[in-house]
């Protein structure tokens, strides 16, 4: 061990300016490098893109347009539906992923036989590779021999089978369901680690107080984890904004535009209609909005130094 | 000494250099017989068959100069991969290919023009003639894609329910709408047509729109889809659904794992498809219960199908353009045709020779596609016509089905699309 | 005496009812996958929903391991996702110290600029992306799929982890130092244990995320030697034929080696852990 001596002395020799940025660097440049090498050209050559119009199979022939596929963006009607079905698809999404993890953390948490199994099967939803997620709930939701159905007609909540994917009131709530179902564990696992943290004598000091199970989780426990949640919550609104695979598998963004995202409209315009160009608009007007929501959210937990210190 | 010692360096120096030109020409013999890698992508249906393994293997064995690697790629990715290694540079010598996709692929010169080639070739003859066409953008242009497995649309049907009901197998659009209507009963959740608005529908849509007398180009190539011909086939195919209900209210959204499963669960009495699921569908529900038929006709002295083409390209960037011809034409070439056709990833022969033998004619699926082949009229090959079959027609079918938008506004938007 | 019901009672509410109530919705749809895996094919698509086949068969299994590369796909994944774990995770721990214990310039626009790649969808990505593994020469083996599945799980793991050495006291920080460590003696005794809940959910996280990650392997891969399970998946469901026997069985094993890894590293989400850590 180094003595503490000489620890105390290099911190008090006033070099810091010089040095400061040394360790920084060194600690952050694998991850800097990772990002700026490898995800820095994408961006850029995504938003070069869409400043173009081009034949994806011929590049030579690809025309500078300006803000012309941005013009086109203001017009799309599509792109209005795709707009109001991603703020619907991820305020469902991350709201109700959020709630069953909570619950999900605070079972889990608790002490009971088994438990290492439970947490393990815990797991599961996230676990199933996407493909299979959606051709399950496609299956369990079909109109004519679907589970689903069946259940609820059998207990009387239902008097016919509904075609929850092919109504345009239900289908995105039928996917949102399923993606709730898939990304519930994430919440469970990230706000159970919260919940480790918490140190047990503030539980004590409550109980002995006299407090109810509710008053203990609304004055000890939830503001303690509002801080992972906050980031968590953030993040994964950014993830489920870019998440297409469910959709596309059980709706194909239908029927018609009811169940079309921006990422899905994004997809179809680059690599079915093969415009490249315009398709990367539409994703870099969704960056720009995450973008704004992100700097907003930052400002509010940077309020309450949540994150930097 | 002197002498001998100048005769040890010549002969030394003479065995040096024959050891080099020895060397040398062992090289370049080496190097003659390295073959010639044809990389080439496709599809399979079922990946734990063997047959296509097998066929690479003998083809590799019988052309020495050529040796073939194969990527195996699962359909649904197949053309978005595609489009990204051919834009990076990297894409195959050769692929499969459907025709939905060729006038997407020939606009930009990224497919090969075969004519030289094939008509080098000595299986061209044994081609099913119409066929051709397929594989080309105009009647007199050249060929782009090799013809190799092809399908034509007709109508599966309920033997039993039929039978039952006393209804013949219907050969009109009239006979179509009471037989549906008769086997309707929403109260059995049973339907008479598993009508397929999701994914992968607008083949079958195609095969009752040209049966509805509908067209989608003249023959000058014209796109004519939205006239009142079809408006009115469309129309019809609408009603279905909405005015007379003998489809499933999953409808809008059943693509082929739906109508199949609808059909098999004894959910509806009727579904459009092809030989490709023959077997599935009798394996199922037995040969007796399953009753296959053309697609019904508006006006029965004008029948018509639809028939889509899974055929063989070179692209235009490979490097081994010529190596790569010799695997697609030996694909398309009597025995390996037949193996192809009589797997389970098998479809329609396009060869004359192959088509004649009674593994096929004795089939009745296989007769009755055969037989529509005559009158088969297929996607037309416009640049547009894989973003309809991938998005466009869907988003809009769905959207007339639910009655968001009219028949006209609906064959609007796809007139529109197929200009791209 | 009243009381040992009465406490019985209470935990039931506040436990086994939850807890089956919520396994249930969380199982059910696995379970539907796992029947479906076991049902012959003919009882697939029956009239009415069958709930459990009457001829239970565990074929789908059998052929899956035997007729198909599965194994592989695993082995492949395997590969892919732990190396993942391994980089990423050691990335992401150097960042997050350096976010957490150090101060410098720009350190607020750097942790957004950590989020800016995750703003993007990953199909327009794909092209570029596929152009740089080309260049580096790696397309078609692991690491071409580590190197990317690493860079989109870096940023997460970095905002988790600076979130959970926030947590740590800096006190803890300086009692280290006073008795003499160094920086890195700090980190490996005293923040690392204290976040071993954070480093645990991180790594599951990376783990998840690169064992099921599916356009970059579809698209970087083209054969046996680099391909993962999603892609094998995807294989089994051709043009018209859908080999549900083999999907679904893929499916329940698939997911199971993360339960497996999962129910090893949840040791590390013990209550406590952290209790006491301040008055010590």
């Amino acid at each position: 061990m180094r003595s503490p001596r000489r620890y105390s002395a290099k911190a008090s020799r006033g070099n810091g300016r010089g040095r400061r940025w040394l360790l920084p660097l060194f600690l952050l440049s694998p991850a800097l490098v990772l990002l700026l090498g490898i995800v820095a050209y994408p961006i850029a050559r995504a938003i070069w893109l869409s400043f173009h119009r081009l034949e994806i199979l011929r590049p030579d022939l690809s025309q500078y347009v300006g803000l012309d596929n941005y013009r086109a963006l203001l017009q799309d009607s599509v792109m209005r539906i795709a707009l109001q079905n991603s703020a619907v698809w991820v305020a469902g999404v991350v709201l109700f992923q959020l709630l069953g993890g909570l619950v999900g953390a605070l079972i889990l948490n608790q002490r009971f036989p088994g438990r290492a199994v439970v947490r393990g099967l815990a797991l599961i939803p996230w676990a199933t590779p996407s493909v299979l997620v959606a051709l399950m709930w496609t299956w369990m939701l079909d109109g004519n021999y679907g589970l689903i159905n069946d259940l609820l007609v059998k207990v009387g909540i239902l008097s016919r089978f509904q075609p929850w994917l092919a109504q345009p009131w239900s289908a995105l709530p039928a996917v949102i369901l399923a993606d709730v179902w898939q990304g519930i564990p994430f919440f469970a696992v990230m706000l159970l680690a919260a919940l480790q943290a918490i140190p047990e004598d503030l539980f004590e000091a409550a109980r002995i107080d006299g407090a109810s199970p509710w008053r203990v989780f609304r004055h000890v426990t939830l503001p303690l984890l509002l801080p992972t949640i906050l980031i968590t919550t953030m993040l994964r609104m950014i993830w489920t904004a870019n998440y297409m695979d469910l959709i596309m598998i059980m709706t194909g963004g239908g029927p018609g535009y009811s169940s079309l995202t921006i990422p899905l409209h994004a997809y179809y315009t680059a690599y079915k209609r093969l415009d490249f160009g315009y398709g990367s608009t539409i994703a870099i007007v969704q960056v720009a909005i995450l973008a704004g929501a992100i700097v907003f959210y930052l400002r509010q937990l940077r309020r309450n130094e949540v994150m930097v210190q | 000494m002197m002498r001998l010692r100048r005769l040890q360096t010549v002969v030394v120096c003479v065995l040096a250099l024959g050891l080099v030109l020895m060397t040398g020409s062992a090289m370049e013999s080496l190097h003659a017989q390295s073959p010639t890698v044809v990389r080439y992508w496709l599809w399979l249906d079922d990946p734990t068959e063997p047959m296509f393994d097998q066929l690479v293997k003998e083809f590799n064995a019988t052309h020495s100069g050529v040796r073939v690697e194969y990527q195996l790629v699962p359909l649904s990715e197949y053309h978005d991969k595609l489009v990204t290694a051919l834009a990076a540079g990297s894409g195959p010598d050769a692929g499969r290919f459907k025709d939905w996709w060729l006038g997407e692929f020939v606009k930009p010169n990224a497919l090969e023009p075969l004519a030289n080639s094939i008509s080098k070739w000595s299986g061209r003859g044994d081609v099913i003639e119409n066929l051709w066409e397929t594989g080309k953008i105009t009647a007199a242009g050249p060929v782009y894609m090799m013809p190799h497995q092809f399908i034509t649309f007709y109508l599966y049907y309920r033997k039993d329910w039929f039978s039952q009901a006393g209804l013949k197998p219907p050969a009109t659009f009239e006979e179509f709408l009471t037989a549906a209507k008769k086997l309707t009963d929403p109260a059995k959740n049973q339907y008479g047509f598993g009508l397929r608005g999701g994914a992968g529908g607008q083949d079958q849509w195609l095969a009752f729109m040209v049966a509805g007398g509908a067209r989608l180009v003249d023959a000058q190539g014209k796109i004519i889809v939205n006239n009142a011909d079809g408006v009115k086939a469309n129309q019809w195919y609408i009603d279905l659904f909405r005015v007379h209900k003998v489809a499933p209210p999953s409808a809008p959204t059943d693509a082929y794992a739906q109508v199949l499963g609808a059909f098999q669960s004894d959910n509806t009495a009727m579904f459009a498809h092809h030989v490709g699921s023959s077997v599935l569908v009798t394996q199922k529900l037995g040969a007796a219960n399953v009753g296959v038929i053309s697609i019904p006709a508006a006006d029965p002295k004008k029948p018509a199908t639809m028939a889509t083409m899974a055929g063989n390209v070179v692209f235009a960037a490979s490097k081994q353009k010529e190596a790569a011809f010799t695997f697609i034409s030996w694909l398309s070439e009597t025995a390996p045709m037949d193996k192809w056709s009589g797997s389970r990833q098998g479809q329609l022969p396009v060869l004359k020779s192959v088509a004649k033998l009674p593994r096929y004619t004795e089939n009745i699926f296989f007769k009755v596609s055969l037989d529509g082949a005559n009158y088969a009229i297929a996607w037309p090959p416009l640049p547009g016509v894989g973003y309809v079959s991938a998005q466009a027609w869907q988003a809009n079918m769905q959207r007339a089905l639910l009655g968001q938008i009219s028949s006209k506004d609906m064959l609007d938007e796809i007139a529109k699309a197929l200009q791209r | 005496m009243s009381r040992r019901p009465l406490r019985r009672l209470f935990v039931a509410v506040k436990l086994w009812l939850p807890l089956g109530a919520w396994l249930t919705f969380v199982l059910a749809p696995y379970a539907w996958m796992f029947i479906t895996s076991i049902k012959p094919p003919e009882e697939l698509y029956t009239k009415s929903v069958r709930y459990w086949p009457s001829q239970p068969t565990l074929e789908g299994y059998r052929l899956l391991v035997e007729t198909t590369p599965f194994l592989t796909y695993m082995r492949n994944s395997g590969i892919v996702a732990t190396s993942t774990c391994i980089i990423a995770l050691a990335v992401a721990m150097a960042a997050a110290y350096c976010f957490s214990r150090l101060s410098f310039r720009g350190k607020g626009v750097l942790l957004f600029g950590f989020l800016i790649t995750q703003l993007f969808p990953s199909v327009l990505l794909v092209l570029p992306l596929f152009l740089i593994m080309r260049s580096l020469g790696i397309l078609n083996t692991p690491p071409a799929l580590i190197l990317a599945h690493s860079t989109f799980a870096v940023p997460f793991s970095t905002w988790m982890l600076t979130g959970f050495f926030n947590a740590i006291p800096r006190e803890l920080d300086e009692a280290a130092t006073i008795d003499g460590c160094s920086r890195l003696q700090t980190f490996r005794y005293v923040l690392l244990p204290l976040s071993a809940p954070g480093v645990a959910a991180a790594l599951t996280y990376i783990f998840i995320y690169s064992w099921n990650e599916f356009i970059y392997a579809l698209t970087f891969t083209a054969d046996l030697r680099a391909r993962t399970l999603p892609v094998g998946l995807q294989t089994f469901m051709g043009e018209f034929i859908i080999r549900w026997d083999l999907l679904t069985a893929g499916g329940v094993i698939t997911a199971l080696p993360i339960v497996f890894f999962f129910m090893l590293v949840q040791r590390q989400l013990i209550a406590g852990l952290t209790a006491g850590a301040v008055k010590g």
